[in-house]
């Protein structure tokens, strides 16, 4: 084990890998289907409306955790604080949204 | 830091923006400005959601959106957010040119879909729907306009940043700047895909 470790720190291709466009480019197709499935959604107008929600909400946070962990770096090593800030402010996002719409308007 | 040790001879070290502590609290820091702008953003969310039914005399939402339109800005701000992370990469790869490029992309992807906000918002005026209106208008104004604001932001932000880089060149200073409005731009986008879900798609299920 310890050989492999100082094998892999020592070689210089491993440690100086660029990340090709690959993912990034898969991330934005990734984006760009849950997209056009939403739009289908709602102009197919078909489907009841229950359902529609369901599925627009699931594809926005879908999309969301995509952009946030391919673009935004954020699954990359050295990220656990900066992803602590935002499930932060995340959590308080959705308590805030639940309690105004549930609690204080309705 | 002994991977960037034969850095000292004046070459850029691999990942420029994160090679100095000062770079890193950068970045850390703005992920906590971010999780307060997510806050900040969810309490226009509330709102809008609250008062969406609240039309008065004013267009209902079904009647005033248009889903080709909404659906070519979604278009250019994903578009944006991928040139965006295209100027990321070659930031770590030091290709500067090819990053101002990118970045150039950017800007004139964030400057067309203002530009089809504007229009967008025009339209909606003559068709009687201004921010007096209802109170369905004023949250979809504020929470439209502010997004649309924080994009006008973002594109003048880049613009000085390109303007720096011309100056000073790519250093272990300017990288982490443009690190960071990368990640605001991407979170301009995030914010977008909840607009066009929460007030466009929704609106038009009703």
């Amino acid at each position: 084990m310890a050989n492999d470790h100082s094998a892999a720190a020592s070689d210089p291709k491993r440690r100086h890998r660029h990340e090709g466009p690959q993912k990034h480019v898969v991330a934005f197709v990734l984006s760009l289907v849950l997209t056009i499935i939403a739009f289908a959604a709602v102009s197919a107008g078909e489907i009841n409306t229950t359902f529609t929600y369901i599925i627009l909400v699931s594809m926005a946070l879908l999309q969301v955790f995509v952009q946030l962990a391919f673009w935004m770096h954020l699954k990359d090593r050295g990220h656990l604080f900066a992803t602590m800030g935002i499930i932060f402010g995340i959590i308080v996002v959705f308590t805030m949204v639940i309690m105004a719409l549930y609690w204080v308007w309705w | 830091m002994s991977a960037h040790d034969h850095h000292l001879d004046g070459h850029l070290p691999h990942e420029p923006e994160k090679a100095t502590l000062e770079g890193r609290n950068k970045i850390l820091g703005f992920w906590l400005f971010l999780g307060a702008e997510t806050v900040l953003f969810g309490t226009l969310f509330a709102a809008f959601i609250a008062l969406r039914h609240q039309t008065l005399d004013g267009p209902t939402p079904d009647h005033l959106f248009e889903l080709p339109m909404v659906f070519a800005a979604t278009m250019i701000l994903l578009v944006s957010s991928l040139a965006s992370v295209f100027a990321v990469q070659a930031l770590h790869q030091h290709k500067v040119k090819q990053m101002i490029v990118w970045l150039i992309i950017t800007i004139l992807l964030g400057l067309s879909f203002l530009g089809l906000e504007i229009y967008e918002f025009n339209t909606y005026v003559s068709e009687g729907h201004k921010l007096t209106t209802s109170a369905f208008s004023s949250s979809f104004y504020t929470l439209v306009g502010f997004h649309g604001a924080h994009v006008a932001f973002g594109v003048l932000w880049i613009g000085l940043l390109i303007a720096q880089i011309f100056k000073k060149g790519l250093t272990v200073v300017t990288a982490p700047k443009i690190y960071v409005s990368a990640i605001y731009w991407h979170f301009i986008d995030v914010v977008w895909v909840f607009i066009f879900t929460v007030v466009y798609l929704m609106g038009k299920v009703g």
